[in-house]
C-alpha cells in the first residue's frame, strides 16, 4: 500500500509540473505561437518609433518626425512580394477607405515601409502604390535607405524578415498603429479589416473628444 | 557503461554549437531528428541513473505511469509551435530543450516502458498517433506561418513528416492488433 502511495504522489507531482510548464510556456494559455507572444509583448512594451530617415515614392527625404502629432498606421512590405504583401496592402487600402475622411491626413497618416531598400527605389514604390490607389500623401510608401536604421526599426517592432536565395523574403505581417507621440500602441491582425478600422476610428474619436 | 558513454557522446555531439545550429536551421530536422536524437541520448544514459538510484525509480515510478506521463508532457510541450521558435531565439529555452528531452523524456521513458502493460503501451502509441495526425493536419493545412523562424514550405514539410510518422505508428498498431506472433514460432 505504501508503495503505491509514492507512485500516486509522483503522478500528481508530474501532472502539476505539466500544468505549470504549459501555463508558463504559453503565457497563461494565451500564446501558442511565437507571433502571438510577440504581439502581446509589444503591446505591453509599447516601443518608441526610432528616428529613421525615409525616402518616399515622390523621392522626398524626411525623418519620421515628419508625422509628429499625427497617428501613423504602418505596414512593412516589399514590392517584389507576390504573396502576402498584396493582401496586406490591399487590406490596408480597405482600412484607409473605412476611416472617416475628416481624420485622413489631418490626424492619421498611412505609411507602408519597404524592408527591401535595394530594389524599392522611389520609382518602384511609385508604380507599386498605383495598384492600391495610394495617393502618396495621406498614404505614403517609403523605403529606409540606411540598412542599420532599418534593421533597428525591424528589431524594435519585432518584424522578423528572413531573406531567401531568390531575392524574396519571408516575414510576419500585421497592422501597426503609432500614436501622436511616436509610441507603438496597437498591433492588429491584418486579415481583420473591419476590426482594425473600428479600433483606429474609436481611438481617433476618443482623441478628438479630449 | 558502454551505453552511457554512447549516450553522453551523442548528447555532447548534438550540443556542439555548429551542429545544433545546422540542425535547427531546417524545421523538419529540428523536430524530427534533433529532438528524437536528444531523447535517444536520454534512453542510452538511463541505465546509468537506474543503477545509481534503483530505490528512487522503484519508489517513485513503481508502475511506470508517472514516468510515461512526464514523457508525454515534455513531448507535448515541444510540439507547441511557439517552443520551437523560442528555442531558436531564447537561450534559456534552448538550454531547457537540451535538458528536458534527454533527462525528463528519454530517461523516464526507458524506466517506464518495461513496467507498462501491453494495453498501456498501445494506448501511449495511439495517443501519439492521434497527436501526430493532428499536428500533421495543422502544419499542412494552416494558411499562416506558425513559426516565425521558418518558411511556409518548411512548415508543410514538417506537416508531412508528422503524417508519415503517424502512418508508421498506425501500421504498427494494426500489426499488434491482428498478428499473433506465436503462430509463427
Amino acid at each position: 500500500m505504501n508503495k503505491t502511495k509514492h507512485n500516486t504522489i509522483a503522478i500528481i507531482v508530474v501532472l502539476l509540473f505539466g500544468c505549470i510548464l504549459f501555463y508558463v510556456g504559453t503565457d497563461g494559455f494565451r500564446a501558442y505561437t511565437a507571433e502571438t507572444a510577440r504581439v502581446n509583448q509589444l503591446m505591453k512594451d509599447q516601443p518608441q518609433f526610432p528616428d529613421v530617415t525615409l525616402e518616399d515614392s515622390n523621392g522626398r527625404i524626411y525623418s519620421f518626425s515628419e508625422f509628429e502629432n499625427k497617428y501613423v498606421f504602418i505596414t512593412f512590405m516589399y514590392t517584389a512580394c507576390t504573396t502576402v504583401c498584396w493582401e496586406l496592402e490591399a487590406n490596408m487600402g480597405e482600412v484607409y477607405n473605412l476611416i472617416p475622411e475628416q481624420y485622413i491626413g489631418e490626424d492619421i497618416v498611412f505609411l507602408s515601409i519597404s524592408f527591401d531598400p535595394e530594389k524599392d527605389d522611389p520609382e518602384t514604390l511609385d508604380r507599386y502604390k498605383g495598384y492600391f490607389n495610394s495617393d502618396g500623401e495621406t498614404w505614403r510608401m517609403a523605403r529606409i535607405p540606411d540598412q542599420t536604421q532599418l534593421d533597428n526599426l525591424l528589431k524594435e517592432f519585432g518584424v522578423i524578415v528572413i531573406p531567401n536565395d531568390s531575392g524574396h523574403f519571408t516575414h510576419n505581417s500585421a497592422f501597426y498603429l503609432v500614436n501622436r507621440q511616436g509610441t507603438l500602441t496597437n498591433i492588429m491582425d491584418f486579415k481583420k479589416i473591419e476590426e482594425a478600422a473600428d479600433t483606429v476610428t474609436t481611438i481617433l474619436k476618443n482623441d478628438k473628444g479630449e | 557503461m558502454d551505453q552511457f558513454k554512447l549516450g553522453l557522446g551523442l548528447f555532447i555531439f548534438l550540443a556542439i554549437p555548429p551542429v545544433a545550429t545546422f540542425m535547427e536551421s531546417v524545421m523538419v530536422i529540428h523536430m524530427h531528428m534533433q529532438m528524437p536524437m536528444l531523447i535517444i541520448a536520454g534512453l542510452l544514459i538511463a541505465p546509468f541513473f537506474q543503477q545509481r538510484f534503483p530505490r528512487f525509480f522503484e519508489k517513485w515510478n513503481q508502475n511506470g505511469l508517472p514516468g510515461i506521463l512526464l514523457f508525454i508532457i515534455i513531448i507535448g510541450y515541444w510540439m507547441l509551435p511557439r517552443t520551437m521558435d523560442e528555442a531558436l531565439t531564447l537561450q534559456s529555452v534552448e538550454i531547457f530543450k537540451f535538458i528536458s528531452l534527454p533527462f525528463l523524456a528519454g530517461v523516464p521513458l526507458r524506466d517506464s516502458w518495461k513496467k507498462l502493460t501491453d494495453f498501456q503501451k498501445n494506448s501511449v502509441i495511439t495517443f501519439f498517433t492521434i497527436a501526430f495526425l493532428g499536428m500533421g493536419a495543422l502544419y499542412t493545412l494552416a494558411p499562416d506561418q506558425l513559426c516565425n523562424n521558418y518558411l511556409i514550405i518548411e512548415q508543410l514539410t514538417l506537416g508531412w513528416a508528422f503524417l508519415l510518422t503517424a502512418v508508421g505508428m498506425i501500421v504498427y498498431l494494426l500489426y499488434v492488433a491482428f498478428v499473433d506472433p506465436s503462430q509463427y514460432e
